[in-house]
């Protein structure tokens, strides 16, 4: 997409959004579900996600200045509330996080260059050469899910032959752009070029994350929502969360899905599901 | 053609291009200016490669003794990627952390190019000829050397490698094969014996209904966390099990239990025997075993064993109540209650519990007997390298061959591993990347990469029958002079049998004809080319086998009067290292993703650190990121303190795997070597190296540095919602949609 095409499609694309049966009647609304009780922090995902994305290792030093370009991480909690427990009786509260793919996206809309847009499948994308550094989007990211350059990783962080690793579907970013989470971009548009020279659309399984392959556990699922047959609808639909609200009105309290930060009405596409613990034991 | 302008569709005509084969390259797409299309080139350099599109191909990970099956991604004749092989019963099509980071051993900016000799105190590259003809000049057709002369000293082996190796030391007149493994399962494996009558159970942590585990870390650590991962997801589906996980610091499969205790290191056994004691009052279990233990079991009343294990009296009638109520249980022990002087009697004292529970050929079965029982490998022990140690250290052996371990940084400093390699005239080692064990040797060969070498594998725990795992380049070789392990054996295999191996011109013939020998096995009645390219294509030749029965002899469990752990006042705590599921005993330490990658449990990357609870820290006013000396009868290493809930409070722990010295740049400097201080203290029953059993004064020396964490000022989710928790009996989960089989 140009510049001429941006502006000319400028209404279209600052639609308020979500809105009812938004995309109902298209081909793809990318989402996901990571179901909590299945996660065992292992970090799996976050490493397949480095294999695939080319995502440069930093280093000790700017890892410890909170420069790691990890676009999937696990966080770990103690407590849910303000206070240490004594002992984590009840294990670890293990959160892989990565950027939420929002409906209303905050980064969007502080974007002074237009670098990040939503594409028509319900992505959030960074367009890395249209992005100047001005890192208005990672402020403005409740998640924490963006991550800058700081250096020039290219020269750095693939010393020969490590080079010849890069995923060449993946654009190898450099100093001053901002990067996030793509939902693997690369793989679906292969994956719809592939259905629609093919002449149909993009079937459920067909095509997955990094993340979501590695997973040893199987608790993350990706797939089209827009698909009302594919898992990922169906376990939305089970799960009582809709992507066009705010307060999810629930018939069914048990249905362990939520989306985080939802009351900050950026309408996520990922769905989590909540840990379970037996209490009694 | 008459126009000078040739369009696509024309171009495939010309080339006899049509139908199903032009699909390829997406034509009807609008245009490439709109990067809607795939731009392929039409000149296909090779059969299979197609330029931009990646293809699969399976081979086997090498990165631990698991033996997933996986595929790799390969693109214009580089591979870029690894997942799992969903044809493999082991991964079933999944892949962790560790298994990724294989194409940076493969990459790796530090491997070994060239193969290298010694010349004074340095190592010069040479040439292969050179190489191999120093090599077969000591041990080539004219090498005298017999028995013990000559040792094999390895990491754990299967498959084909291990037989040539096996025949290798053979033609020698020895059978001195030493597998050493620094974390070694020896006593686990030992007490399994003795009370199953096999050395590693088939564990169904799907079918249990409560998981009671003393320390065992089968999601991250264990002999097969990717099989077990998948396992735990259909434990996890409707009806849930519970996990109840006891353990002095929190491994990963701790962090996911349903419940945790932080046991005092060493009690384990004094634990599992007060649960027993308990669950005989229930009448079920009454009769369960003889009036003779059972009489030894009545000092283990739970104020006694809540005195010695710090568990609090409650919890023990608690958990039997618990394992009454959700049968099949399973009951697992783990190396943080086996690597204690008493650690045997601590294991067989836990699986006495699957006994009086009856989950024997329920939760616990045997391993099927297969037909390659000569291509399972011998698992590694800390007594097969002190046995090696003895033989250098009094001049017998002449030469050693070393591949798959690093002793030089995993012995202890009471086994003077490094500087009794010096007694030996004629070190070799077989290796991707010089080591500080490497650094040490006359010569050493630079081996092909696991994702550049074939080879069989046969994984010690095979959850069902058996799986054959069959290991394929995945790429063209980096360096022109590196050698795959196996090619090398066969070379000097023919040196010294020279009937017996001349028709093998290498390696790969070798296994190839073997693997067809064993194709009756499989029943196939396909030809033997469609038998090996179906091989080579699966990655995988299953044999499902019916599993075998398990043993219960009792008899095997003593049970003496409950002892406490040991105290001293000099080294007040307990010290507990602890195994990173990435870094394992050090040798993943030179792969950057993995440095990068942070510990779960803490979020510290590229460090060491010294874990040490909360409210010990407060009592000695220890503050996150003070630089702790931790010192131990041995040595001492400095480290920052990190405050850690999970972990018992009179003990402290330090992460494996770091310190080392010569392992290239992402290894080098980073972090210290605990291995360095544990202390000499063994397990009385196998003689192994009581890891757990070492004990520490902590020192504050003034400093304080930054922690290098991923994890942000807090620790606490402050009412954010972020991990939302539901209790288990509110969940439904038989109602909800999910991708795993229920």
């Amino acid at each position: 997409m140009s510049l001429s095409n941006l502006i000319k499609n400028w209404s279209t694309l600052r639609v308020k959004r979500p809105y009812e049966d938004q995309y109902k009647d298209k081909d793809y609304k990318w989402a996901m579900v990571i179901d909590l009780d299945a996660c065992t922090g292992c970090n799996a995902c976050t490493t397949a996600c480095y294999a695939e994305n080319n995502l440069p290792v930093v280093g000790k030093e700017a890892f410890s200045k909170g420069q790691a370009m990890h676009w999937i991480r696990i966080e770990r909690y103690w407590g849910e509330g303000d206070e240490l427990p004594k002992f984590p009786d009840r294990g670890a509260q293990f959160l892989p996080m990565l950027c939420q793919q929002c409906e209303s996206a905050p980064c969007e809309v502080v974007c002074p260059v237009g670098a990040t847009h939503h594409t028509p499948d319900g992505l959030n994308s960074q367009v890395y050469n249209r992005c100047i550094g001005s890192r208005y989007c990672s402020a403005n990211c409740p998640y924490k899910v963006r991550y800058f350059n700081w250096w020039q990783y290219p020269e750095r962080a693939w010393p020969n032959p490590l080079e010849q690793q890069l995923n060449p579907d993946v654009t190898v970013r450099s100093k001053g752009v901002m990067e996030k989470c793509t939902f693997c971009v690369q793989r679906l548009v292969e994956a719809k070029n592939r259905a629609r020279t093919e002449g149909r659309r993009v079937e459920d399984g067909e095509v997955t994350t990094a993340c979501a392959q590695a997973c040893p556990t199987s608790a993350i699922t990706f797939g089209n929502l827009a698909d009302s047959k594919s898992q990922v609808a169906k376990m939305w639909e089970r799960q009582q969360v809709d992507l066009a609200k705010d307060k999810q009105e629930k018939s069914d309290e048990n249905m362990r899905g939520y989306r985080i930060f939802e009351d900050l009405r950026t309408y996520p596409s990922i769905v989590y599901m909540e840990r379970i613990r037996d209490l009694q034991a | 053609m008459s126009s000078s302008k040739i369009d696509r569709r024309d171009f495939l005509r010309v080339l006899g291009i049509s139908g199903a084969a032009a699909t390829l390259a997406g034509c009807g797409n609008t245009s490439i200016e709109s990067g809607a299309e795939l731009v392929e080139s039409f000149v296909q350099p090779e059969d299979f490669v197609v330029p931009g599109v990646g293809v699969y191909y399976a081979s086997t990970c090498a990165q631990c003794g698991s033996g997933c099956g996986v595929m790799g991604r390969v693109r214009e004749g580089r591979v870029l990627k690894l997942e799992g092989n969903p044809k493999s019963v082991i991964s079933g099509g999944k892949i962790c952390g560790l298994g990724q980071a294989a194409v940076q051993v493969h990459y790796n900016p530090d491997r070994l190019t060239k193969p290298m000799l010694r010349e004074g105190d340095a190592l010069k590259a040479v040439s292969w000829e050179k190489a191999m003809g120093v090599l077969t000049a000591r041990l080539g057709s004219g090498s005298s050397l017999t028995g013990e002369q000559i040792a094999f000293l390895t990491g754990e082996v299967s498959g084909h490698q291990k037989v040539l190796l096996a025949n290798f030391l053979e033609s020698f007149g020895s059978t001195n094969h030493v597998v050493y493994d620094a974390l070694s399962p020896a006593v686990g494996h030992e007490a399994s014996k003795a009370v199953y009558g096999v050395e590693q159970p088939v564990l169904q942590i799907d079918k249990a209904r409560l998981i009671l585990s003393f320390g065992n870390d089968f999601l991250g650590t264990g002999p097969s966390p990717v099989h077990m991962a998948a396992q735990y997801a259909r434990f996890r589906k409707a009806p849930r099990g519970t996990l109840i996980q006891v353990e002095p610091r929190m491994t990963l499969t701790g962090a996911n239990a349903d419940r945790w205790y932080a046991i005092r290191p060493g009690t384990e056994g004094v634990l599992a025997l007060g649960i027993a004691h308990s669950l005989l009052q229930h009448p079920e279990y009454a009769h369960s075993i003889s009036q003779e233990l059972a009489a030894a079991l009545k000092p283990y009343d739970k104020e006694t064993v809540a005195e010695i294990t710090g568990i609090s009296a409650d919890a023990i009638p608690h958990i039997a109540s618990l394992l009454w109520e959700k049968s099949p249980s399973l009951v697992l022990s783990g190396p943080s209650a086996e690597g204690h002087v008493r650690g045997f009697s601590n294991a067989t004292a836990i699986h006495l519990l699957n006994l009086i529970l009856d989950n024997r050929g329920k939760t616990l079965q045997g391993q099927a007997n297969h037909p390659f029982p000569q291509l399972s490998p011998v698992s590694g022990s800390y007594a097969a390298l002190t046995r090696l140690n003895q033989a250098m250290s009094a001049g017998k052996c002449q030469a050693l061959l070393i591949a798959g371990c690093n002793p030089a940084f995993t012995a202890p400093t009471f086994v003077p591993f490094a500087s009794n390699m010096s007694k030996v005239p004629f070190k070799v080692a077989f290796t991707t990347q010089l080591d500080e064990t490497a650094r040490q040797c006359d010569l050493v060969l630079p081996l092909l990469s696991p994702l550049e070498d074939f080879g069989t594998h046969v994984a010690g725990y095979q959850p069902a029958g058996v799986e054959l795992m069959i290991q394929q380049p995945l790429m063209e070789k980096l360096y022109p002079e590196t050698k795959g392990f196996g090619d090398i054996l066969v070379d000097l295999l023919k040196q010294r049998k020279p009937d017996a191996y001349k028709a093998f011109p290498d390696y790969y013939s070798y296994i190839k004809t073997a693997v067809l020998k064993a194709k009756p096995v499989f029943k196939s009645k396909e030809s033997d080319d469609n038998f090996w390219e179906d091989a080579l294509r699966n990655g995988v030749l299953d044999l499902d086998l019916p599993a075998a029965q398990i043993d219960a002899k009792v008899s095997a469990i003593k049970v003496g009067a409950p002892q406490a752990a040991e105290t001293g006042m000099q080294y007040p705590f307990y010290f507990v290292p602890s195994v990173r599921a990435d870094l394992r005993d050090g040798r993943h330490a030179n792969l950057p993703w993995l440095q990068e990658s942070p510990d779960p449990l803490t979020s510290v990357a590229w460090d060491s650190w010294v874990e040490i609870h909360p409210t010990t820290a407060v009592q000695m006013q220890i503050r996150e990121g003070d630089v702790l000396e931790v010192q131990s009868t041995t040595g001492s290493v400095r480290a920052k303190a990190y405050l850690f809930p999970g972990i018992q409070p009179d003990t402290i722990s330090m992460p494996l795997g770091q310190g080392h010295t010569g392992y290239g740049r992402y290894a080098d400097g980073i972090g210290v070597n605990p291995f360095k201080i544990l202390d000499p203290n063994f397990e009385e029953q196998t003689g192994e190296l009581a890891m757990y059993a070492t004990r520490v004064i902590i020192k504050k020396t003034g400093e304080n540095a930054k922690m290098v964490k991923d994890e942000g000022p807090t620790t606490l989710q402050q009412g954010r919602k972020l991990v939302v928790t539901m209790a288990a009996d509110q969940a439904e989960l038989a109602k909800e949609i999910t991708r795993v089989a229920q």
